[in-house]
């Protein structure tokens, strides 16, 4: 149990019901570890948001058991009702654009959840101006995004992500919006956060040349969820 | 802890002041209503507290020359002098007249006095130039509203009058201005017909004089004596309606302004509701452009308190400072009303207490959407 991050037994989710029933994921199980950069891939529709929204405990499952490091958040039904919390102390979110919030700057944006979660401010700040830093982008944080290129904005995004220290990102299309140097970069250093700050990252990507750069591939077929190693000499879709 | 509210403020702050603006010159409006009615009541009072009467003894039947026409003779005034308890009495006439000035016609109320009689309707303290009525006929002493000035003169009915004095604030329960003349004139202007009338009624078998009237006879009260009492005394024995200054006064400000007073009161009403609708659909209008970012801010695991604090703060603050500028608005523009406008710090207190809880109310239409907000919407797919 020691360097397990995410643990999702036989998950299953279904939309509507009756003649309308519309099986998204049916007995998925799965594990991720602290450390992974795990790429999460399917055809458009088969489920990778609804699949990441289950594990961020955004959307619940219709059954199956959801392990979040030790603690089963979800065993046919959500274990606490401040599904909220978890996500706030336990994970962090990536997404295709970088949906900061357009009021607040930088250092705001990044010190947003840690402030919530009663981290003071003065540390708070500390250690976001440590991940803008880290991220070469210490001298935008009194910025807001709109003063930004989308590029730093993205890694403004995944400084917030950081912020929490969480142990699990989940990153839906990161690097969508992004040109080829730029997304292989992001990747790049999501792989080293994982290593870095020991966090699970499950990507969901449809760039076939990100998947090198990951530790392995989840795909889901046929409603479950199929692990792959990385191919190792060049790149082909699965 | 960041606050959110602030933070928006902050960031479109000209859109937020020029939006509390635009709220408090709605309000600035309910103030200036309010003030409309504060006024009538006060210039209700002018003449009522200037004049310092105990009792008023007009025609039987009637409410008395404010509210209803009123004659009586003008030796009723020794009559009721007579009577225990009364220590000095005077005769008084009222009525609308039209002043022709040099700039245009001025709808005005002649308050007719005997300059020699212990009653004196002009109140020192209005008196802004000039002096008193010092002589039987041909004087007049002016509000300054009226655009006269001192000195001048001025034809009314066969005569021409001169300013000898100008006041300041004085009107009459309907907001006309007033303008003070000797008993003699005023009861010729408002008792005598002219010869052609005269004739015409002398040809009729009608061979009266009625000049010598007044619109009522105003009495006060020797110390020690019941103001009831005498009135009850002056009923009985000069058959006629006595009215108490208190009497007077509620005549004056209930019967009289009441309709008025309802009819502002329902728009007053009115406009403090469209305050309320229309904060409503702002806070609804910033809060549905803000979707996104709570959905975003609930995924990211922001609790909904947080957010419904924002939209709350956003929205009493949006309250408080439209308060401030509708109190603003009102006290630049109250002084260019032709009538006037009294601002009492008790009605804006009031209006603000209204406000404030428009406001929460309000903030409830943005807090729904907060509530059913899907943090899902953040995430494509």
């Amino acid at each position: 149990m020691g360097r397990q991050a995410i643990k999702v037994e036989n998950l299953v989710k279904h939309f509507g019901e009756g003649d309308s029933l519309v099986k998204v994921i049916d007995g998925a199980d799965f594990q991720v570890d602290k450390g992974e950069l795990v790429a999460l891939i399917a055809p458009s529709g088969a489920g990778k948001t609804t699949l990441l929204m289950m594990i961020g405990c955004v959307e619940e499952p219709t059954s199956g058991r959801i392990f979040l490091g030790d603690e089963k958040v979800y065993d046919n039904k959500w274990i606490t009702k401040e599904t909220r919390k978890i996500r706030r102390e336990k994970i962090g979110f990536i997404f295709q654009a970088h949906y900061l919030i357009p009021f607040l700057n930088v250092i705001d944006n990044v010190t947003l959840v840690p402030q919530t979660n009663g981290v003071p401010e003065k540390e708070a700040h500390r250690f976001a101006m440590e991940l803008l830093e880290y991220f070469d982008i210490g001298d935008k944080a009194q910025n807001f995004s709109s003063e930004l290129s989308g590029g730093q904005n993205q890694r403004v995004a995944i400084a917030r992500a950081l912020a929490n220290k969480p142990q699990i990102i989940l990153a839906d299309e990161p690097t969508a919006a992004l040109d080829t140097d730029r997304s292989i970069s992001v990747v790049k250093m999501l792989k080293k956060i994982a290593l870095d700050q020991d966090v699970a990252i499950i990507m969901v990507t449809h760039d076939e040349a990100m998947l090198p750069y990951c530790d392995r591939i989840l795909k889901i077929e046929q409603k479950r969820v199929v692990s792959h190693h990385v191919p190792k000499e060049g790149v082909e879709m699965l | 802890m960041i606050n959110l509210a602030k933070k928006d403020i902050q960031h479109t702050f000209g859109t937020f002041i020029v939006t509390a603006m635009g709220v408090g010159m709605l309000l600035g409006i309910v103030l200036i209503m309010m003030g409309v009615y504060r006024g009538m009541i006060v210039d209700a009072k002018v003449l009522l507290d200037d004049l310092k009467v105990d009792l008023w003894v007009v025609q039987e039947g009637t409410l008395g020359p404010f509210a209803e026409s009123s004659r009586v003779h003008q030796d009723l005034k020794e009559s009721v002098y007579a009577i225990e308890g009364v220590s000095k009495t005077a005769g008084l006439t009222f009525q609308n007249l039209q002043l022709y000035t040099s700039k245009k016609p001025v709808r005005v109320m002649a308050v007719g006095f005997n300059p020699f009689d212990a009653f004196n309707p002009i109140s020192p303290n209005r008196l802004v130039a000039g002096r008193g009525l010092m002589r039987d006929h041909y004087e007049l002493v002016v509000s300054d509203n009226i655009g006269l000035k001192l000195g001048e003169d001025i034809p009314i009915g066969r005569h021409i009058y001169h300013i000898v004095g100008v006041t300041h604030g004085t009107v009459s329960s309907g907001g006309d201005p007033l303008v003070y003349m000797s008993l003699k004139d005023a009861q010729e202007l408002q008792f005598s017909y002219s010869n052609e009338r005269i004739r015409n009624d002398r040809a009729r078998g009608i061979n009266t004089t009625v000049s010598l009237m007044v619109n009522c006879v105003v009495a006060n009260i020797r110390s020690g004596y019941s103001v009831e009492e005498v009135a009850e005394n002056i009923r009985k024995s000069k058959h006629k309606s006595v009215y108490t200054q208190e009497e007077q006064n509620d005549i004056l400000t209930k019967n009289l302004i009441e309709r008025a007073s309802k009819q502002i009161g329902l728009f007053t009403a009115i406009l403090i509701i469209v305050s309320t609708i229309i904060i409503a659909l702002i806070i609804y209008t910033m809060t549905l452009e803000k979707m996104k970012e709570i959905s975003i801010m609930k995924l990211i695991g922001i609790p909904n308190m947080m957010i419904m604090k924002m939209i709350v703060q956003e929205t009493v603050l949006l309250g408080v400072l439209a308060f401030i500028s509708g109190n603003i608005f009102s006290h630049i523009i109250y002084s260019k009303f032709p009538k006037r406008v009294v601002l009492e710090p008790s009605d804006a207190l009031l209006l603000f207490v209204v406000i404030l809880f428009a406001s929460v109310l309000s903030s409830i239409v943005g807090i729904k959407k907060v509530i059913h907000a899907d943090p899902a919407a953040a995430i494509g797919g």
